[in-house]
């Protein structure tokens, strides 16, 4: 039962690679926020011990496949950002949604500069409006991920 | 001191996957190793790539249930006047197949005239937005391979990248990494159209400034290369620029096939 309990986390994530491969329109494309990226911040600030780096990595991966990118693109940026997490989550699990929305802002432009920096290797820039435009989404639509995982991880009672 | 441990332990981790991150990246772009693992991931992925094509479906269906009788009836009586015309020219195309035939069996020539195609519908388009690739939903079950070319009812879209049991991931020839040997119909110049990332341009780099090329030219496959069968329309002539220092011209063409609205698909398979 304590076990069956973690599938929340698995559906979340799921429900996060559904919104990454959900078409758009081209002019939103660069909009999308990486809400794989979200959900694991939160799950590694909620339970650190449970969402690890290899969970992060095994995310990136996943995500490389569904997006067609190169195998360990989105996991190499993924596990810099939960290594940051697992450093500063007390710290930042305390303060206000604002102030943490900002930190989230900092991690995800981390995480596109990881996966920017692997498109330049080869040979595809990316514009710098599509640099910043997703973290900042990201970050507008952290305070309602940050909520809305919190209800329910109290429904389901994870600790 | 055990936090410190734990502390540095967790380090390592990171870094220790960072690497692993960058070798399996190395492995990826430069060699076919990993195609396995990415195929079974992909069938790991490819129940929500069907939830996420949902939508579009019961769009489709919607749509379709919802077309009036009116409607039905025009759509009747165009559909079997083109049938008519198309009839004709049939009866044309097989003599002319018939005669081609003979005439290559007198040349003890032994390529057949038309190749085996999969009839294969889209699956979803890939939303990385500096890559044009989409996926199909015929794979290796269905004897694609990679290397087989996609066509759509006017014109090549692409080839066969990556293959999956039940699906295949097929690059545009709009794709920046994509290239196709070309020839144009008119002068029988050679060249090779390479993709710019925008499904309505090709670009064919470097023709010498003398070659004869006007807008409107017709570009076809030139088979070159053994990837693409020959005389497939490829697409037409848009703009001409001259680069008068170094002589040479850069031209500019539209893809036939509807890169961005085909769903329906042939792949090619190759002759033996």
């Amino acid at each position: 039962m304590s076990q069956l309990k973690y599938l929340v986390i698995y559906a979340s994530l799921v429900v996060a690679l559904i919104l990454m491969i959900l078409p758009l329109p081209d002019w939103a494309q660069i909009y999308r926020p990486n809400w794989v990226a979200l959900v694991l911040i939160y799950w590694s600030m909620a339970l650190p011990k449970r969402v690890g780096l290899w969970f992060a990595f095994f995310c990136g991966i996943m995500l490389d496949t569904s997006l067609g990118t190169l195998l360990g693109q989105h996991a190499m940026g993924l596990v810099i950002v939960i290594f940051f997490n697992m450093n500063f989550h007390q710290r930042i699990r305390v303060l206000g949604l604002a102030q943490q929305a900002i930190y989230v802002f900092a991690l995800l432009l981390i995480n596109q500069g990881v996966v920017a920096w692997v498109e330049g290797i080869m040979g595809r820039s990316t514009p710098l409006l599509a640099f910043f435009s997703a973290p900042l989404v990201g970050m507008l639509i952290w305070p309602w991920v940050f909520v809305i995982l919190r209800d329910i991880r109290r429904k389901t009672l994870l600790r | 001191m055990k936090i410190l441990f734990q502390a540095r332990g967790a380090t390592l981790q990171a870094l220790f996957l960072v690497v692993l991150s960058i070798a399996i990246m190395v492995v990826d772009h430069r060699f076919q190793h990993l195609e396995i693992v990415r195929s079974n991931l992909s069938l790991v992925i490819s129940p929500l790539r069907y939830l996420v094509s949902l939508p579009a479906i019961g769009g489709n269906w919607l749509g379709d249930w919802f077309t009036t009788h009116t409607e039905l009836l025009e759509e009747n009586e165009t559909l079997k006047a083109e049938g008519r015309i198309l009839n004709a020219r049939l009866q044309k195309l097989e003599i002319l197949a018939e005669e081609n035939t003979r005439l290559r069996n007198l040349l003890g020539s032994s390529r057949k005239i038309s190749d085996d195609v999969i009839v294969a519908e889209l699956l979803s388009v890939d939303q990385n937005p500096y890559r044009q690739l989409i996926e199909i939903n015929k794979g290796s079950s269905d004897g694609v391979e990679i290397g087989h070319a996609v066509i759509d009812d006017s014109g090549v879209m692409g080839q066969v990248i990556h293959v999956n049991a039940q699906s295949a991931t097929t690059i545009l020839i709009s794709d920046p990494e994509h290239a196709i040997p070309v020839q144009f119909v008119r002068s029988g110049t050679r060249s090779v159209a390479f993709g710019r990332g925008s499904t309505r341009q090709l670009e064919l780099r470097y023709l010498p400034a003398t070659a004869d090329i006007m807008i409107d030219d017709e570009l076809v496959t030139s088979g070159l290369g053994g990837r693409f069968p020959p005389n497939y329309p490829v697409a037409r002539v848009t703009s001409i620029s001259e680069d008068r220092i170094r002589g040479f011209v850069s031209v500019i063409a539209e893809p036939k096939a509807k890169l961005d609205s085909s769903r329906e698909v042939l792949v090619i398979k190759p002759r033996q």
